[in-house]
C-alpha cells in the first residue's frame, strides 16, 4: 500500500541544511498496524506528515497504492485526503466553532456526500463511539479523551483505507489512552483499516503488529 | 456546504464580538457615507434629465465681444430665439424664458413672488413639466395668463379650484389662472413657483422688446431633431447674426456670437453664470472622499483579519487534512467577509434613511425623500456591499488558505508575521487620508474665516436693506420717502441705490476716454446711487469728489468710477481720469471722482470695474444704518412707515452682512461636509487602530509579563508598543503633506482673495493624527503594562 524509496527531508538552516530524514526505505502493507517510535526530534512526525501527503519529501520516491505521489496534482492529493486517508492528531485539532456533530460531518461535506446519507453515517459513528449525547456540544465542553474520540470519529467517517495518527494519546492519561488504543486495534481488525501511529509509549506500540524505530533521521 | 460556511461565519462573528463590532461599525459608517454621497452625486448628475427631449434641447447663450473684453453671457435678447426658429428649419421649436419678481395679490393674500418665470406658449412642448389642469398648447398664449404650481395654487387658493380665477400683479394688472402644474422637480435648472405668458411682457409690459436685439435678459432654449449635430447649427449662427444686426454690431463695436449648450450639460459643465449651478470639482472631491472613507473601513477589515489569521490557522490545517481544496477555503473565508459586509449593508441602508433629512439640510436641497426613491440604486448599493466584502476578504482569505497544514498542525508558529508590511502600509494609508482631510478642513475653514473677516472696503455691519422694488412714484418722491424713514428712531442714515454689495448689479455699454484720448467702449458694471450712498457705505474717495447736491449737473452728467476702471483704461494715477469724458446709457458727461476698490461681489473674484451714477429711476433698495439697540422696535416702525408709503407692496428687509455672507453658502456647506468626512475618517481609522493594538497586546501579554519581571517600567512598555505606530504616523505625515498641499492649493485657486498655505497647517494635521494614535494605542498599552505579571504569565 505504501512504499518509500530513499526518502530524505531537510530544511535550510542558515547557509547549510538540517537533515531530518535521511534515505528512508519503508513498505507498509494494507491492513497493517504500524507504530513509529523514536526520541524527540528524530523525525518521526515529519515521516508521518510525508506519509500523509501533508509535506513533500526533499528527495526519493513515494508510491501510495502503487501511484507515485510526487507526480500527483494538488487536486489528486486532496482527493486522497477526502477518500483514502484519515488523520488523528495529538492535540485533537477539532474545529472550535463547530459542534461534535458538525465536526464529524465536515469531511463528508467536502466529499459531497448527499444530505441523507451524511446524516445516517454521522449517526452511525456517533452511535458506535457512544457519543450521541454529546453531539450538540462544542469541543471545549468535552474532556480530552472525549475530544480524541470525536477526532477519531471524524477520521473514519469518510471510510478511509489508512489512518495516520500522530501521538494520538500524547495528551491523555493512561486509562483514556488504553480505550483509544483498543479502538484503533478494533478498527484495524474488524474494519481492515491500515493504521500508522507515531508514539512514545512501548505499551501503545504493543497494540500494533510492527514497530519502526527511527533515530537521527534513519530507520534502525 | 454553504450552510456550514454560514454557520462558521456567524459563530466567528459572535465569538469575536469586539472585532466584529469594529468591522461592522466601520463598514456601516463607510457604506452610509458612500451611499449618501452616491445619492448626492447622482442627484447632481440628474439635472434636467427628466425632460423627454432632454437630448434635443440646447440653451442658446451669447458671447459678447467688446474691444476690451469677452463677456460670456448665459442669456440672449428677445428677438434672437424667434429669428432662429424662423431662419433655420432644423430648429424644431423654441422657448424663451425670463425671470421676474412680482408682487402677487389674491384677496387679502399678498406675496412678493421671487420665482416667477415668463415663458413662451411653446414651454410645455419643449419641456416636460407636468401640466395637471389647463391646455398645454394655449395656457401661456394670451397676455396675463398664469400657470401655478400646486404649491403656489395652494398658497393663494387653498383647496379651491384656481382655474379661471384672477390674480392681481404688481397691484395693477389682472391675470387669469390658465393652468395648474406639478411642482418643479428639485433637479431642474429652471426653478420657479409660477409661469406667466411671455406675451405679458412682449405685448403689454414692454412692447417693442421683440425688436431690441441689444437688450439682453432672456433665456432661450431650442429643440433640434433627434441626433442632430449642434455644431452644424452653431457654425451658421455668425452669418445669421450678421444678416440681422451686422450694422448695429459694427456701429457699437459690440459683437454677439451665439453658442449652443446642451441642456443637460448646463448645470455642471457650463462656465457661464447662472442662478442654479453645480460645482463639478466639488462633486469629484466628494466622490473621492466617499471612496476614501469606504477604503479606510475596508483597510480596517483587512488589517484585523490578517492579524487574526493565526487564530484560524489550525482550522485551515484541519480542513486541508480532511480534504478541503484551497479554493474551497478561500470561498469559505470570503463568505464570512461578505456576510459581515451584508450585515453592514442592511445597517447602512437604515442609517441612510434616518440621516437623509439631515443630509438634505446639509447639502441644502432635497436630493430625495426615501433611499428607495430610485429602486435601481439598490442594485448599485448591494453590488457595492458585495464588492466591499470581496475586497476586504480577498487578501486575508488568500493568506489563510495558503497555510501549509503540516506547519500549522505541528504548532510550528506563534505570531504571524505574514502580511505585516501590508498591514503597516494600510495603517499608513489610513493616516495619510486622515491627515489630508484634517489639513483640508483646516485650510477650508481658514479661508472661510478669512473671507468673513477680510476688510471689503465698505461698511456692512448694522446695515439693514429694505426692498423698494416696484414702489410707485419712487422715481419722483424718493427724497421725501427717504426723509420719512431716516427720521424714525433707531435709524441713523439712509440711502437709495439700485443694488447693494453681494446682490449683483446691472451693467451698461459705456464709452470712456482713455489715455490716448479715444472713447474706449466696454461693458461696465453699474450702481445707481443717491447722494449719500458713498458716505453711508464708507467707501473711500481717492481722487476727485463724491456726488453732491451742490453741483446741479451731478444728477445728469457726473460719473464715479472705481480704481479698476482707472487701470483698465491705462491711467497711472486716479487723478488722471478726473474730468475725462464718458457716454453711458443715454447720458454724457465727465468723470468727477474715483473710489477705492470695494468688494461689491464675493471674494472669489477680483474687484471688477464699476461705475456709479445718480439715477433715481433705477432705485430698488434703501440701505439704513440702524443702531443695535431696540432693533425689533425699529423694525416695526419701519414696517408701519413702509406700509403707509407703499400700501400695495409687502415690507421686506435683510441685514447686509448676512446677505453678503450668503454668497459663501456653498463654501460653508462644502466646509461642513469635509469636516464631517474628516471626523468620520478619523473615527474609523482610530477604531481600526484600537482593534489592531488590542490584538497585538493580547498576543504579547506573555512578553510584556516577562519584560516587567525583568524590570521594564510602564513607560518602557508604552514606548515598546507604540513606537511602531508613531513611526507610521510620521511617514504618513511626510506623504500626506505634499498631497494635501497640492489639492488645497488647487482648491484655493478658485478664490481671488485667498490665504497662504502655511507649514503649521500640516504640522497641526500631523499632530492631530499623532494625538489620536497615541490616545488609541496608549490606553491599550498602559492597560497591558499595568497588568500584574504573575497573572499574565500564569495564563500560559
Amino acid at each position: 500500500m505504501i512504499q518509500l524509496k530513499h526518502i530524505s527531508k531537510h530544511y535550510p538552516v542558515g547557509f547549510g541544511k538540517n537533515a531530518v530524514l535521511d534515505d528512508i526505505d519503508l513498505t507498509i502493507h494494507a491492513g497493517e498496524f504500524v507504530s513509529i517510535m523514536g526520541p524527540s526530534g528524530s523525525g518521526k512526525s515529519t515521516l508521518l506528515h510525508i506519509l500523509g501527503l501533508l509535506e513533500e519529501p526533499s528527495g526519493g520516491e513515494y508510491l501510495f497504492e502503487g501511484e507515485p505521489v510526487h507526480k500527483m496534482s494538488e487536486k489528486k492529493r486532496t482527493q486522497l485526503h477526502r477518500g483514502s486517508i484519515g488523520f488523528v492528531f495529538q492535540a485533537y485539532h477539532l474545529i472550535d466553532e463547530l459542534t461534535v456533530y458538525e465536526n464529524i460531518e465536515t469531511p463528508l461535506l467536502y466529499k459531497n456526500v448527499p444530505s441523507s446519507e451524511r446524516k445516517s453515517r454521522v449517526a452511525d459513528v456517533l452511535d458506535r463511539f457512544n457519543i450521541v449525547a454529546k453531539k450538540d456540544l462544542f469541543p471545549n465542553q468535552l474532556s480530552g479523551g472525549q475530544q480524541q474520540l470525536v477526532g477519531i470519529a471524524r477520521a473514519i467517517v469518510a471510510e478511509p483505507r489508512v489512518i495516520f495518527a500522530d501521538e494520538p494519546t500524547g495528551n491523555l492519561h493512561s486509562d483514556q489512552a488504553r480505550v483509544i488504543m483498543q479502538l484503533f486495534k478494533h478498527l484495524n481488525e474488524t474494519d481492515k483499516i491500515t493504521i500508522v501511529q507515531v508514539t512514545h509509549s512501548e505499551q501503545n506500540a504493543a497494540f500494533g503488529h510492527r514497530v519502526i524505530e527511527i533515530r537521527d533521521g534513519k530507520i534502525r | 456546504m454553504f450552510r456550514n460556511y454560514l454557520k462558521i461565519a456567524w459563530r466567528n462573528i459572535v465569538k469575536h464580538r469586539f472585532y466584529s463590532a469594529i468591522n461592522i461599525f466601520g463598514l456601516t459608517v463607510g457604506m452610509t457615507c458612500c451611499f449618501l454621497i452616491f445619492m448626492f452625486v447622482r442627484f447632481e448628475l440628474s439635472y434636467d434629465t427628466f425632460h423627454r427631449k432632454a437630448d434635443q434641447i440646447y440653451r442658446v447663450s451669447t458671447d459678447v465681444k467688446t474691444p476690451t473684453e469677452l463677456i460670456r453671457a448665459a442669456i440672449t435678447s428677445a428677438p434672437m430665439g424667434p429669428a432662429m426658429k424662423a431662419d433655420f428649419p432644423e430648429v424644431l421649436n423654441m422657448v424663451r424664458v425670463n425671470a421676474a419678481s412680482w408682487l402677487i395679490q389674491q384677496g387679502d393674500n399678498k406675496y412678493q413672488e421671487d420665482k416667477v418665470l415668463l415663458a413662451d406658449s411653446s414651454f410645455f412642448d419643449v419641456f416636460s413639466f407636468r401640466l395637471l389642469k389647463g391646455n398645454a398648447a394655449s395656457a401661456l398664449r394670451a397676455p396675463f395668463s398664469i400657470v401655478l404650481t400646486e404649491r403656489a395654487a395652494h398658497k393663494y387658493f387653498g383647496d379651491a379650484d384656481p382655474m379661471g380665477k384672477s390674480l392681481l400683479i404688481e397691484g395693477e394688472y389682472s391675470a387669469t389662472v390658465t393652468g395648474i402644474m406639478k411642482d418643479v422637480p428639485a433637479n431642474s435648472q429652471l426653478d420657479f413657483d409660477m409661469l406667466a405668458s411671455m406675451s405679458t411682457l412682449t405685448k403689454a409690459l414692454q412692447p417693442g422688446i421683440d425688436e431690441q436685439w441689444g437688450n439682453f435678459g432672456m433665456g432661450t432654449y431650442v429643440v433640434l431633431p433627434p441626433g442632430a449635430d449642434p455644431m452644424q447649427l452653431e457654425r451658421k449662427l455668425p452669418a445669421f447674426m450678421e444678416s440681422h444686426i451686422g450694422d448695429m454690431m459694427k456701429r457699437g463695436s459690440m459683437y454677439y456670437t451665439l453658442r449652443l449648450e446642451k441642456l443637460t450639460d448646463v448645470y455642471l459643465h457650463s462656465t457661464r453664470e447662472a442662478p442654479v449651478k453645480g460645482n463639478l470639482s466639488n462633486i469629484y472631491i466628494f466622490a473621492v472622499v466617499a471612496a476614501f472613507i469606504l477604503f479606510i473601513a475596508i483597510f480596517n477589515f483587512v488589517n484585523l483579519a490578517t492579524a487574526k489569521a493565526t487564530e484560524r490557522a489550525k482550522e485551515v490545517g484541519v480542513r486541508k487534512s480532511i480534504g478541503a481544496f484551497t479554493s474551497q477555503l478561500t470561498l469559505q473565508f470570503l463568505c464570512e467577509t461578505i456576510l459581515l459586509s451584508l450585515l453592514a449593508f442592511v445597517l447602512s441602508l437604515v442609517c441612510c434613511q434616518l440621516l437623509l433629512p439631515a443630509f438634505n439640510a446639509l447639502v441644502g436641497k432635497e436630493i430625495r425623500t426615501y433611499v428607495f426613491d430610485r429602486a435601481g440604486d439598490l442594485y448599485y448599493f448591494f453590488g457595492t456591499a458585495v464588492a466591499v466584502g470581496l475586497l476586504a476578504g480577498a487578501y486575508p482569505a488568500l493568506i489563510l488558505a495558503a497555510y501549509k497544514p503540516a506547519l500549522v498542525l505541528k504548532g510550528a508558529f506563534g505570531r504571524s508575521d505574514k502580511g505585516l508590511s501590508l498591514r503597516k502600509c494600510l495603517v499608513a494609508i489610513q493616516f495619510v487620508t486622515a491627515i489630508i482631510l484634517i489639513a483640508g478642513v483646516t485650510i477650508v475653514y481658514r479661508q472661510l474665516a478669512y473671507m468673513h473677516q477680510q476688510p471689503l472696503g465698505f461698511k456692512k455691519e448694522q446695515m439693514l436693506v429694505m426692498d423698494f422694488t416696484g414702489v410707485r412714484n419712487l422715481q419722483t418722491s424718493w427724497p421725501d420717502m427717504k426723509q420719512r424713514i431716516a427720521r424714525l428712531p433707531g435709524v441713523e442714515r439712509a440711502s437709495f441705490s439700485s443694488s447693494v454689495p453681494g446682490e449683483g448689479q446691472s451693467s451698461a455699454y459705456t464709452l470712456i476716454e482713455n489715455k490716448a484720448g479715444d472713447m474706449q467702449p466696454s461693458n461696465i458694471n453699474l450702481y445707481s446711487v443717491d447722494y449719500d450712498f458713498i458716505q453711508q457705505y464708507q467707501v473711500k474717495v481717492i481722487a476727485g469728489r463724491a456726488f453732491s447736491p451742490a453741483f446741479a449737473s451731478d444728477s445728469t452728467a457726473a460719473l464715479l468710477v472705481n480704481e479698476a476702471v482707472v487701470s483698465s483704461l491705462g491711467y497711472a494715477q486716479p487723478q488722471d481720469i478726473i474730468g475725462k469724458r464718458y457716454s453711458q446709457w443715454g447720458r454724457e458727461g465727465r468723470i468727477v471722482g474715483v473710489v477705492r476698490n470695494f468688494n461689491y461681489r464675493s471674494l472669489r473674484a477680483e474687484v471688477e470695474p464699476l461705475t456709479l451714477r445718480l439715477e433715481p429711476r433705477d432705485f430698488d433698495v434703501l440701505s439704513l444704518n440702524v443702531s443695535t439697540a431696540g432693533i425689533p422696535a425699529t423694525l416695526s416702525a419701519l414696517e408701519q412707515a413702509f406700509t403707509q408709503l407703499a400700501p400695495e407692496r409687502r415690507f421686506s428687509y435683510y441685514f447686509l452682512d448676512e446677505a453678503f455672507d450668503r454668497q459663501y453658502r456653498t463654501d460653508y456647506r462644502f466646509g461642513r461636509l469635509i469636516l464631517l468626512a474628516a471626523i468620520l475618517a478619523i473615527i474609523i481609522a482610530s477604531l481600526g487602530l484600537l482593534g489592531l493594538i488590542s490584538y497585538i497586546v493580547t498576543q504579547r501579554t506573555k512578553e510584556i509579563g516577562i519584560r516587567k519581571v525583568l524590570g521594564a517600567s510602564v513607560i518602557n512598555l508604552l514606548l515598546l508598543l507604540s513606537r511602531d505606530f508613531l513611526k507610521l504616523v510620521m511617514i504618513a505625515m511626510l506623504i500626506a503633506t505634499p498631497v494635501a498641499w497640492y489639492v488645497m492649493h488647487r482648491w484655493l485657486q478658485d478664490f481671488a482673495y485667498r490665504i497662504h498655505i502655511e507649514w503649521w497647517m500640516f504640522l497641526l494635521a500631523g499632530l492631530g493624527a499623532v494625538v489620536v494614535a497615541m490616545v488609541t494605542v496608549g490606553l491599550q498599552s498602559v492597560k497591558a503594562a499595568l497588568v500584574n505579571p504573575v497573572k499574565s504569565l500564569r495564563t500560559e
